[in-house]
């Protein structure tokens, strides 16, 4: 990937205007690969990112992550 | 100092001080309870909020009157009293002491909570605490969330229910505190902030199910709303229902009515509406570059035929100019071939008459003497010196005895005539049978 995106909604962002501009119809064949080229990377992190909160909830207590910091720190 | 009135006994001048201040106008005031004490006839107390406080006492008589439910006053009870102040002068052993004297108390109601809220929620909106959190970026995909709720409650669960809903299952950190009274506020307070120094977490709920605004009393704590509005991590708030607006409500950077709506909140987006989304995307992605491809390269082909077809066009108008041209110069060719061939025959014409008319004149001569030859030797020449020409039947020259007996009829030709003659075999001289 050329550049991580910035954050999920940036990925989106860009993404909703890769596809609007290939649908507007009016990117080159160069551009329009390019562009394509892009959007599969951004894919590709979006749906990392989705598969990141997708496997199954975890729950932790701010009181035992504390206790399990502190050690360390000390 | 010598200047100033007195000097009074101290003793008088307490006195005198008490009865100025038992002169000045009763009032009632409204804040929280704390430091209760209690000796044989009194309670001791002290009212205060976030600005100040002032020190209370009241008769155990005067308690029992106002009638007050089972501990009501207790510390963190937000009171009404009615009283003013007083000052006990102390005596030769007793200690002196100021104190604002409650004859009256009541658990402050709605209506002083509300205008007590509303004084304060002006001061901070004054100050802009309203809007630092709403300044925030939050993500619309946190892969850690933290939560501050009441470790058994519905709102747990129904935070844990809504996040599902949305298809999200990332990590919830949890920092229990009470949510009930007054004094929740400062641990709630420290669970935000324990949560927001948690480098993962990315956004937190407050969440605590309805009350009335005694309840929430907590999330209205000025010291809790100001840590909120500094902190730099989002802060979701679901504290009561739609019609309870508790003041962490307007510093948080959402209010929401429940927790189920605090879940969409701290993700906003729909996971599983998201994956739709994205593999419409992806779908959309491939369509393009496919396309984009596919039309063009039709295109190139069709460009491609293009020259070609031209080309043919080209090639069969060439064609045809060619033959126009072959078929003209052919004309063109035949008629000059007519009037060379037209030309060379005068020129011809013109030089064999030329060439002729050298020699022309010897050759009359010739003829001319030929012509004398020939005459000389023509039958009719012979006959009109005397001869005559036996012919048979057939004008055939009969020129011998045997032809003139085998014709036995002939025609004499003389020169003046022919006449038939008999053949007279007995007059013959031909040697018969020899």
């Amino acid at each position: 990937m050329s550049e991580a995106p910035e954050s999920y909604e940036a990925a989106v962002e860009r993404l909703e205007q890769i596809i609007d501009r290939l649908d507007s119809g009016q990117a080159g064949l160069r551009e329009t690969l390019e562009l394509c080229r892009e959007g599969r990377e951004l894919v590709t992190y979006c749906s990392a990112e989705l598969d990141a909160v997708g496997e199954g909830l975890k729950e932790l207590r701010l009181d035992e992550l504390a206790a399990k910091l502190e050690p360390e720190a000390g | 100092m010598e200047e100033l009135p007195g000097p009074f006994p101290v003793g008088r001048y307490a006195r005198k001080l008490q009865e100025e201040l038992r002169r000045r106008a009763r009032v009632r005031l409204v804040g929280e309870v704390t430091g209760v004490s209690r000796s044989k006839v009194q309670a001791y107390f002290e009212l205060r909020d976030a600005e100040g406080a002032v020190p209370c006492a009241i008769w155990l008589d005067d308690l029992e009157k106002a009638g007050l439910p089972e501990g009501g006053l207790r510390d963190g009870a937000e009171v009404v009293i009615g009283g003013g102040p007083d000052y006990y002068p102390g005596g030769g052993q007793a200690s002196p002491s100021f104190a604002f004297r409650a004859t009256h108390v009541r658990l402050a109601g709605e209506g002083d909570l509300l205008a007590r809220l509303g004084a304060l929620r002006k001061q901070l909106r004054a100050e802009g605490l309203f809007e630092l959190q709403k300044q925030l970026a939050r993500p619309r995909l946190p892969k850690t969330i933290g939560v501050v709720t009441a470790e058994s409650g519905a709102a747990r669960r129904d935070l844990l229910a809504g996040l599902r809903r949305r298809g999200w299952a990332g990590t919830v950190v949890w920092a229990f505190a009470p949510v009930q009274d007054r004094r929740a506020a400062a641990a709630i307070a420290a669970a935000i902030q324990g949560l927001a120094a948690t480098p993962a977490v990315e956004a937190i709920v407050v969440a605590r199910g309805g009350g009335s605004l005694a309840d929430l009393w907590a999330f209205c704590d000025e010291t809790l709303c100001r840590t909120v509005a500094m902190l730099r991590v989002p802060v979701i708030s679901a504290v009561g229902h739609e019609r309870d607006s508790t003041l962490i409500d307007d510093v948080a950077a959402i209010a929401c009515s429940t927790p189920t709506h605090a879940a969409e909140a701290v993700v906003p987006l729909d996971c599983l509406a998201a994956r739709e989304a994205l593999t419409r995307s992806a779908a959309g992605l491939r369509r393009a570059g496919e396309g984009a491809v596919g039309t063009r390269s039709r295109h190139l082909v069709a460009l491609a035929r293009g020259p070609a077809r031209a080309l043919r066009r080209e090639r069969v108008a060439l064609n045809q100019k060619t033959r126009e041209i072959r078929a003209a110069s052919e004309r063109g060719l035949a008629e000059r071939r007519a009037f060379q061939r037209r030309l060379a025959l005068v020129v011809l014409s013109r030089a064999a008459r030329r060439a002729a008319g050298a020699d022309a004149d010897s050759k009359r001569e010739a003829l001319r003497r030929a012509e004398v030859a020939f005459r000389a030797h023509e039958p009719e020449r012979t006959l009109e010196r005397g001869y005559a020409l036996a012919e048979d039947s057939g004008g055939e020259p009969v020129t011998s005895a045997a032809a003139a007996l085998a014709a036995k009829h002939v025609r004499l030709r003389f020169a003046d005539g022919g006449v038939g003659a008999e053949i007279d075999r007995n007059g013959s001289e031909h040697e018969r049978g020899t």
